[in-house]
């Protein structure tokens, strides 16, 4: 596993020069905006998807094949992608607060319950979004991924206008329904919403192996 | 060290049934033509494809339970595949450092320095020759146990190509019980360097042979139809019509060189065996 995150680490110095036009655009927004929120989810989502290039960089010259051949196995090598997209995702989400908390401090605008709440509030997103990405990227290598990953978005759109559609013609107003849920404490939220993603990624995690194992190279 | 029994593997127009077996301190060699199914078998031993049938047990254990631990022990160069282009040799050593126990740093950089190989260049920069010998040095930097070389010496100059084996052989003058399972399609390699040789063709093997024995009994008889007619066909294994008459395959130089002093016998060597093995008729 270590040996694999240093490959991808070192990978990934190929790409240092977006890394830096990334982290400036962040800092700008930092300096010149006041709303950190946008500039946290930025800046974690982007750098996460780093990850989504190394196992291109893996496919790319059949390199795969060589790789396999190294001691790790098919489950290793899926769990490193992951470990990856946390620990890149995690850490781009710290930095990106650091910087929010710094420019605060600068433009006396520094709120550190609403950063944190921000920060806290984007680690699920991020972690979902990887979930669903990871397991595109191993299945259909980068161009096909992205192909892949567009259709089952505009698909999740059209069941969800369909959904909705479905619900009108029924006599359903789904806003009202929604407004009539029992109200939840914000602790019970967090727990809800901690096991959700949780599941998320046991799920996908469970896939992206079952791709792997399957592959032939 | 290495045996396969009966490995089928079946693609749309291709159906591989290999059998071979590779000894502990033996250099075996796998030679057939492009498309024979050489690289189907290294990539089934190294668990790279599924199987259809058949087995695959390296060190007396099933290739299907094959753990990364037991990886370690093996030394792998593929033709068409090895680490990123986009990184160096200097990314490369803590790569390896970390993914194998018994990584000799030390017996890795003298060679790496013994080839002249820049350490700061990306690989995707080196020329044939140099990535080749990075492929080999990795191979064999980790007191691996089993060697698996597909194509090692493929688009390579001979000195480049003399400079691998001879890496080859230091490798198996360090320990008595490593050995090393090798395919190339120029002959000349395998020769000098293997103990045993099994030839591949269209997915199934078609001889196995003592390099030794290959070199010293086998033979290419050519004759004109009358000494055709006339020759004793028992030691003859293969046999071509050529514009002079006929070239015959034989495992029994000598008893032919005895007892036929006036046909023109031409030393076996691998090309020729394979050759007539795959054209030739049998008797």
């Amino acid at each position: 596993m270590k040996g694999l995150l240093i490959k991808d680490l070192r990978l990934m110095k190929v790409q240092k020069n977006f890394f830096i036009i990334f982290i400036v655009i962040a800092v700008g927004m930092a300096a010149f905006s006041y709303d950190i929120s946008f500039m946290l989810g930025f800046l974690s989502f982007v750098l996460s998807l780093f990850t989504l290039s190394t196992i291109s960089y893996d496919e790319f010259d059949n390199g795969n094949a060589f790789l396999f051949t190294l001691p790790i196995s098919r489950t290793s090598y899926t769990a490193e992608k992951y470990c990856l997209a946390l620990l890149l995702g995690g850490g781009s989400c710290i930095f990106a607060s650091i910087l929010a908390v710094i420019f605060g401090i600068f433009n006396k605008t520094a709120d550190f319950s609403e950063i944190a709440m921000t920060a806290l509030a984007i680690l699920p997103v991020l972690i979902v979004i990887q979930s669903v990405m990871i397991p595109f990227q191993l299945k259909f290598g980068g161009e096909k991924g992205r192909i892949a990953l567009i259709g089952v978005l505009g698909l999740l759109f059209v069941v969800g206008i369909a959904f909705v559609k479905i619900a009108e013609m029924l006599g359903i107003d789904i806003i009202k329904v929604i407004e009539n849920l029992p109200t939840v404490s914000m602790g019970v939220m967090a727990a809800i919403i901690f096991f959700a993603v949780v599941i998320i990624l046991f799920i996908s995690v469970k896939i992206s192996i079952s791709i792997m194992k399957g592959k032939e190279f | 060290m290495l045996k396969i029994e009966h490995l089928k593997k079946h693609y749309n127009n291709f159906s591989l049934d290999c059998s071979l077996e590779v000894k502990s301190g033996c250099i075996t060699g796998l030679i057939g033509q492009n498309g024979s199914g050489k690289s189907t078998t290294f990539k089934a031993i190294l668990g790279l494809i599924s199987i259809d049938g058949g087995s695959v047990t390296v060190f007396g254990k099933d290739i299907q339970s094959f753990t990364a631990k037991d990886k370690e022990n093996l030394g792998v160069v593929l033709s068409d595949s090895g680490f990123s282009g986009y990184l160096t040799v200097k990314d490369i050593i803590p790569i390896l450092k970390n993914l194998y126990r018994n990584f000799n740093y030390m017996l890795f950089i003298n060679q790496i320095r013994r080839f002249q190989l820049p350490l700061d260049k990306k690989i995707k920069d080196f020329s044939t020759g140099m990535k080749a010998k990075l492929k080999m040095l990795i191979a064999i930097s980790h007191n691996a146990k089993l060697l698996i070389l597909d194509e090692p010496t493929s688009g390579l100059d001979v000195i480049a190509r003399d400079e691998l084996l001879e890496m080859l052989r230091e490798f198996m003058e360090e320990e008595e019980e490593r050995s090393i399972l090798i395919s190339s399609h120029i002959s000349s390699d395998l020769e000098t360097l293997c103990d045993d040789i099994y030839m591949i063709n269209d997915g199934k093997i078609i001889m196995h042979e003592d390099t030794d024995v290959l070199l010293s009994n086998y033979a290419l008889l050519k004759t004109d139809q009358e000494q055709f007619k006339k020759l004793d066909k028992q030691f003859i294994i293969r046999t071509k019509k050529e514009s002079y008459g006929y070239s015959c395959l034989t495992n029994q130089k000598q008893y032919y060189i005895e007892n036929n002093p006036k046909i023109a016998v031409e030393k076996g060597t691998i090309d020729n065996v394979i050759a007539m093995m795959i054209k030739g008729e049998p008797k």
